[in-house]
């Protein structure tokens, strides 16, 4: 059991600066670094695993400092975007490879049981040119897990899977978490993927940590309209788009409610449902999916997404009709002002 | 369209007219024809006589063992200082670079009879360098050290080149990620980078050997006949580019096209052994055409 801690780490890639970044990683829990492109996901799990020099902070392993500890003696696995597999070994030797470079002589007999165990001993002879995106994944994992790491940072771990393999991604994710007891590291830019594995949240945006903690709190109290949005909020609104509001409408009765950085609620129902005021909207679009119908309509001088659970009955409301429906004001949240804007 | 009525008939012609084909097959053939007319000149000129007599002359195998042995030095050469100055300029971004690299490119761009000149200004008698390389074991002019200077002058930066690309072609986090699983950054060399490069190394020290094998200009400045000496313990002789030279310069028209035709049978051999050897599984890449 391997504790690790990430402490005021910095670093810098060209002209882009990272962090501070403070983390705790323990074993068993699967944290999440999320961010959209070029938000310095990949420059932090590159300068964890020994990439990118740390200017200021440290990287701790059980009470001792390794942040000057070169990549291939730091014990912990990190698999790339795209994986990094060997293109000129097969499934077997990608998997052998980490105890060959330690000079190990059962290296085959060792990786054996991880063969088997990611259902890779068929295609042990193969190359992975020849395997399919949710196959190349085990393949990493199991080439990881040979060498005994005592951390997992891996890079953008559903990129161009299908939603099959995905799928079994995320099983192979969770059994990771119950038998390896070490800490996993994921970095990724969707995060609905990250909330059905992980369990701590880090939000990154031009490389400063913006939130920390976990889904419920992430959903439940988006810290600014960027990390609302980023959670997948659809109705974020800034201060001065509802402060222009006339008296009287929506966009006046939430910029009474809103905080610094505007605010934001999840779809209201649309329908008259629960107290509070009733509103008065014109569709504008609607979209079927199996949760539900999502509409969108025009409220004044705002658009509002809303929602009518399943079961619901075609046909969907017209474009151009008139709904009404009620904001449940305790799903408000009330926004601080993002840092960095003006 | 619905899946009713009877299916129409498959067309099988390309969509791309036939006047485009065949302006590609003319201006095309044009240049294989260019290319296989001047050797099926010089087999027809020499006969089948003339060329089997050109292969039982004794000063043809000398200049083919010299040209061989010279040329196989070069390659050696070409390993030994070509791959790391192609792996540095792959991996390191440094102040100056575009001015290797283009240093690297002149051998390919100045006529190679001035680099026999410039060779031979360099180590003309009474010039410090020539009491220097005579000191050391290695005088080059009229030995087979000159003509191995001259070969890896013009030959090595072919292997730069390839070398260069090959290690540039290489997905760097595929070196992370070997790296990160214990290899340091000799072994992640030697069992990632090499390997992967190996293929285009290959075939740089391929284009290394066969411009060795064809250089005359340099040759004819610097060591236009040699003598034994330090490596080469043979005959006095010539290159097998030079001999030919030297027959057609005697006025025997069809001893220099024999002669040449011999060249050209053994590097035909040569080209053929090393594609067989790709074919059967000689070389460590057939298995690996799953190369990226």
């Amino acid at each position: 059991m391997t504790h690790w801690s990430v402490e005021g780490l910095a670093s810098r890639l060209d002209r882009f600066g990272l962090g501070p970044v403070d983390l705790a990683l323990e074993p068993g829990r699967i944290t999440a670094v999320l961010g959209a492109s070029g938000s310095g996901k990949t420059t932090l799990l590159r300068t964890l695993a020994g990439f990118v020099p740390a200017d200021r902070g440290r990287l701790v392993r059980d009470g001792v400092d390794v942040t000057d500890v070169p990549p291939e003696r730091r014990g912990l696995g990190y698999v790339p975007q795209g994986l990094g597999l060997l293109p000129h070994r097969t499934v077997e030797r990608n998997v052998t490879y980490p105890l060959e470079v330690r000079g190990r002589v059962d290296a085959r007999a060792t990786v054996r049981p991880l063969l088997e165990r990611f259902g890779l001993t068929p295609l042990a002879h193969r190359y992975p040119a020849r395997l399919s995106g949710g196959e190349l994944e085990r393949v990493a994992l199991a080439r990881a897990l040979a060498a005994e790491p005592e951390l997992v940072l891996w890079d953008e771990p559903w990129q161009g899977l299908d939603v099959e393999a995905r799928h079994e991604l995320g099983v192979v994710l969770e059994e990771l978490r119950e038998t390896e007891h070490i800490p996993v590291v994921l970095v990724t830019h969707d995060p609905t993927l990250a909330f059905s594995v992980a369990d701590t949240f880090v939000v990154l945006r031009r490389g400063a940590v913006v939130f920390r903690g976990d889904a419920a709190t992430l959903l439940h109290r988006p810290t600014d309209a960027f990390v609302a949005r980023f959670v997948g909020f659809e109705n974020v609104y800034d201060r001065p788009t509802l402060d222009a509001a006339p008296a009287g409408s929506l966009a006046a009765w939430l910029a009474a409610r809103a905080g610094p950085g505007g605010i934001a609620f999840p779809r209201p129902i649309a329908a008259v449902d629960g107290s509070g005021p009733v509103w008065d909207g014109e569709v504008r679009a609607t979209h079927p999916s199996p949760e539900g119908l999502s509409l969108t309509a025009r409220a004044g001088p705002i658009a509002v997404a809303l929602r009518r659970p399943a079961p619901w009955a075609p046909p969907a409301p017209s474009v151009g009709s008139r709904l009404r429906f009620v904001v449940p004001e305790e799903t408000l949240h009330p926004l601080g002002a993002s840092e960095g804007d003006p | 369209m619905s899946g009713g009525g009877p299916a129409a008939p498959l067309r099988r012609r390309r969509p791309t007219g036939a006047p485009w084909l065949a302006l590609q097959i003319v201006l095309g053939g044009s240049l294989l024809l260019l290319f296989v007319l001047p050797i099926y000149a010089l087999f027809s000129y020499a006969g089948p006589a003339q060329i089997a007599s050109a292969f039982r002359n004794a000063a043809v195998w000398q200049a083919i063992d010299l040209t061989l042995y010279a040329s196989g030095v070069a390659v050696l050469a070409a390993i030994v200082l070509a791959i790391p100055l192609g792996y540095l300029l792959a991996r390191h971004a440094f102040k100056g670079r575009s001015i290797v690299e283009a240093i690297v490119g002149l051998p390919v761009v100045i006529p190679h009879l001035l680099v026999g000149l410039g060779l031979f200004l360099l180590v003309i008698p009474g010039s410090p360098l020539f009491r220097f390389t005579n000191q050391i074991g290695f005088p080059v002019y009229d030995t087979i050290w000159g003509v191995v200077l001259v070969m890896v002058f013009v030959s090595a930066p072919y292997t730069v080149l390839a070398a260069d690309l090959s290690f540039r072609a290489i997905d760097p986090r595929v070196l992370e990620a070997s790296r990160s699983l214990g290899a340091g950054p000799a072994t992640a060399f030697l069992t990632v980078s090499f390997p992967l490069a190996l293929r285009g190394i290959v075939a740089g020290l391929l284009l290394t050997w066969a411009r060795s094998v064809s250089e005359i200009g340099g040759i004819l400045i610097l060591a236009y006949t040699v003598y034994p000496g330090g490596i080469y313990g043979g005959p006095v002789t010539t290159t097998l580019s030079v001999l030919v030279y030297d027959i057609f310069q005697s006025g025997n028209l069809a001893g220099a096209a024999a002669v040449s035709c011999v060249f050209l049978l053994i590097a035909f051999a040569l080209f053929l052994t090393v594609r067989f050897g790709e074919r059967v599984g000689w070389v460590p890449w057939r298995r690996g055409e799953l190369l990226p």
